[in-house]
């Protein structure tokens, strides 16, 4: 069944003023439980705004969004609730830490929630676990670590919600290469532990390539395309016109393609690129 | 010529207290660098390897606790010549927000000159002439919040042109930014180095951009452990994995043909190359 | 959206009012404050009714402006009218037990009225014509002879204009903030007032850190560019007074004298 489905969905800033402006056109979703889905889209296409229709952070100017199917908007005073069910960690979340201890912050969602002491105990052991936090960070101040530390603290914060759905806008910016594996490795071990859905928005089409099953492309305001990687990378050259950087090795093999060679334009991976070249170069 | 930079076995560590005790983390131990006038410096390093604090004490922010930093010659510790240090070496930060101070472009973009002393009809036509070469004329007039983090930036780099500098150190300018504020910044500044001869020091962990200079230097624990051409330092893969960084996809790719025995150059970094060098082993079988 | 929030009532505009030198404004609003002070009869006053007049239309403000500048205060104005009215002391005109109106009374509280509106109207005048960057300039620039007295009127000038660059961003930021917390959970609509103070903290202890961050950074990067304070600061733009400041210093000042003038001769009538 679709955890997130959306209907006709709009969201339109400033109505009936001068600027306004449509951010989300006509959005027709499903995205079936237990995928991972990576988001991209150049700035401006939506994205941010869309994802946060999911967790009803912004209300729709027209159209339905249905979370596990549920009209999340049918019961205004009740939209709460479903900030429990689809968790969405911000850009640069490190700069929400408020508590006195890394513990204490982590428990701030659990504990908004309504659980007993012991159940949020054991959600905020859990989230650290999960984001690789030890022990003798949890009585520390947030503002002690560091910053990838900090971001981890956050992540864990909306993980220990235990959503049915993890949003993520972004969550390697600013890391270096190590850090950005690290967190990218993390968030896929908990999507394998937990079978939950994870939605990944990225500027890196090499990291949706090697993380993501499905891939939502946003343009302009409208749902460009929704389908499997391979699928999405047959597109490469679109998705190149529209702004967004097509991996290398997918450049690599367009120009090989090109050039009249038997490789697979659609190519995404350095592996995959490099046993088709060996195949062609045994067939000697 | 004189070197720009020259920094003679430098070290350097934070004290960091622990509990009860304060502890000293080295950051920077022995470090010797040179940077010639002209050149297009990018230093590479994960996050800790010090390349930061590096970069801080090319323009005096902190000093050296051991060894010395020449900046045109003049030792950093100098006090009395900071002012004269700061504006021949420009210094451009990660938050595109934190170094705005005005409440509009060409205002800030002044800032400097106005501290300099620098009479205002003078003012006026450096200013311009620096929003004109970042390609930021147009939006003189606009509120810094209205501008995307790549203008910011932008804006950012002609506060720092107006004071022509000798040179611009930027430190990780590109990590808070999308793809097109990135592509926007590097370019810009590659092009300040090609045609005004503008020495650039560009602390980044992007290969890509990394990729654009003319020499690299990686960092690693406080220390220089390769500096050389683009396409020589990408060539040596294993060393950059262990050190927490990444290869661009193209130098991957031949790397794992390599080690499978297909003869191909070693020093490839850019996708044409690659192209063109698969391309014509392709043919001759 | 938020992000288009200016700071202040500024309306911009290309009036002979807008283009007068910002020092030479503060010095007229001064100027017309204590004009409408001295004014001691109703005539008196009508001169300072008849220079808003005349500036007001020069300036192209629209009327509904000035009037909405007026509105808040309206409760004000019925207080004084009503305290002069009835507590002053003077030949009884009306009266109703212990409650009198006398002839003092009635022209007090015309007097106070009319003066406070008139009030609000030309310092609001100011604030439309004038950006808070300017005004800041102005200011500076007006005090610095006080530089003198070890007054530090250079850096509560760079306070003034640091505050008003990042009032927006400051804004989007507590937005961001306010949706992060709100994704965990956070209720910031319901509860009594301690709750609603309480579910807070979670939105301004970020923002304040953040500020503190804010300020250190840049700081380092005002150090960068060789900021060291305001001795032997240029400045990019020159404020310079023109024909309009001389135009409109010689028409305030005529206003002054008028005022002055039916002070004294025109106590006769009303």
């Amino acid at each position: 069944m679709a955890i997130i489905r959306t209907e006709n969905l709009n969201y339109i800033y400033g109505v009936g003023t001068a600027f306004e402006k449509s951010a989300v056109t006509n959005i027709n979703l499903e995205i079936e439980q237990g995928e991972f889905v990576g988001i991209i889209g150049h700035t401006g296409s939506g994205k941010s705004t869309l994802i946060q229709h999911f967790n009803g952070l912004l209300r729709p100017t027209s159209g339905k969004v249905y979370i596990d199917g549920q009209d999340i908007w049918e019961k205004p005073k009740e939209i709460r609730k479903f900030r429990f069910k689809v968790g969405l960690v911000f850009q640069y979340p490190e700069y929400q830490l408020f508590e006195e201890t890394v513990y204490k912050d982590i428990a701030f969602g659990p504990t908004n929630m309504g659980l007993t002491k012991d159940e949020v105990d054991e959600r905020v052991l859990e989230a650290a676990g999960l984001v690789g936090l030890k022990d003798k960070h949890m009585r520390k101040s947030p503002f002690e670590l560091s910053g990838g530390q900090k971001r981890r603290v956050a992540i864990a914060g909306v993980m220990a919600m235990r959503p049915d759905v993890l949003i993520l806008d972004e969550p390697t910016a600013g890391l270096d290469p190590r850090g950005r594996d690290m967190i990218l490795g993390e968030i896929q071990r908990y999507h394998i532990q937990n079978k939950n859905t994870v939605l990944l928005v990225s500027h890196s089409m090499e990291d949706i390539a090697r993380y993501a099953h499905k891939v939502l492309v946003m343009n302009r305001s409208e749902v460009f395309l929704y389908d499997n990687v391979e699928a999405v990378f047959a597109h490469a050259r679109e998705i190149a016109d529209m702004g967004l950087a097509v991996p290398q090795i997918t450049r690599i093999c367009i120009a090989l393609r090109d050039m009249g060679y038997n490789i697979s334009p659609e190519t995404y991976t350095v592996e995959s690129a490099k046993e088709q070249i060996l195949a062609l170069l045994g067939g000697r | 010529m004189e070197n720009i930079f020259e920094c003679q076995s430098i070290t350097f560590s934070y004290n960091i207290a622990d509990q009860d005790k304060v502890l000293p983390v080295p950051i920077l131990e022995d470090l010797s660098l040179a940077v010639r006038p002209g050149e297009f410096v990018a230093v590479l390093g994960h996050n800790g390897s010090g390349k930061s604090t590096l970069a801080k004490h090319l323009n005096a922010i902190l000093l050296p606790q051991g060894g010395v930093v020449y900046v045109n010659g003049i030792d950093t510790r100098e006090e009395e010549r900071l002012l004269e240090i700061r504006s021949h070496v420009g210094m451009v930060f990660q938050n595109p927000d934190n170094q705005i101070v005005a409440t509009v472009v060409e205002e800030d973009v002044a800032f400097a000159l106005e501290n300099l002393g620098v009479p205002p009809a003078e003012i006026r036509r450096r200013v311009d002439d620096a929003l004109r070469s970042v390609g930021m004329y147009e939006h003189r007039l606009r509120a810094p919040h209205q501008l995307s983090g790549g203008q910011k930036q932008r804006v950012a780099i002609a506060g720092i042109i107006a004071m022509r500098p000798d040179c611009i150190v930027l430190d990780e300018p590109t990590a808070m930014l999308d793809p097109r504020g990135r592509q926007e910044v590097i370019g810009t500044v590659q092009e300040l180095n090609r045609e005004f001869g503008i020495t650039v020091v560009l602390i980044t962990h992007f290969m890509d951009e990394a990729a654009r200079c003319g020499r690299v230097v990686v960092m690693d624990n406080g220390k220089i452990i390769l500096d050389a051409s683009p396409r020589e330092v990408f060539s040596q893969v294993e060393l950059l994995k262990s050190v927490g960084l990444d290869v661009p996809q193209a130098t991957e790719l031949v790397h794992r043909l390599r080690q499978a025995g297909i003869e191909l150059p070693g020093d490839i970094i850019e996708v044409e190359q690659c192209v063109t060098a698969i391309g014509r082993l392709l043919k001759g079988s | 959206m938020l992000k288009d929030i200016t700071i202040g009532q500024y309306f911009p505009g290309n009036s002979p009012v807008h283009r007068l030198d910002p020092r030479m404004k503060l010095v007229l609003t001064t100027v017309y404050i204590v004009m409408l002070f001295i004014a001691s009869t109703p005539l008196s006053l009508v001169v300072g009714i008849l220079f808003l007049a005349v500036v007001y239309p020069v300036s192209r403000v629209p009327v509904g402006m000035m009037i909405r500048s007026i509105k808040p205060i309206i409760p004000i104005i019925l207080l004084t009218g009503i305290l002069n009215m009835f507590f002053i002391d003077g030949d009884i005109l009306w009266q109703w037990w212990f409650l009198k109106i006398t002839d003092r009374g009635l022209t007090m509280a015309v007097l106070m009225s009319v003066r406070i509106i008139c009030l609000i109207a030309g310092t609001s005048l100011l604030t439309y014509t004038t950006s808070p960057i300017a005004l800041t300039d102005g200011l500076e620039q007006l005090f610095g002879p006080l530089k003198r007295f070890r007054v530090p009127v250079h850096e509560v000038a760079m306070m003034m204009t640091i505050a008003l660059r990042f009032i927006p961003t400051l804004i989007e930021e507590t937005d961001k903030i306010m949706s992060a917390q709100k994704a965990r959970g956070a209720d910031l609509e319901s509860g009594g007032i301690m709750q609603r103070v309480r579910a807070l903290i979670p939105i301004l202890i970020p923002l304040f850190v953040s500020a503190f961050r804010r300020a250190e950074e840049l700081a380092l990067a005002m150090e960068c560019r060789c900021y060291h304070g305001g001795e032997n600061r240029t400045r990019m733009h020159v404020l310079r007074m023109g024909a309009i400041d001389a135009v409109s210093l010689i028409f305030t000042g005529a206003c002054l004298a008028g005022v002055i003038l039916v002070n004294i001769y025109g106590a006769g009538w009303l």
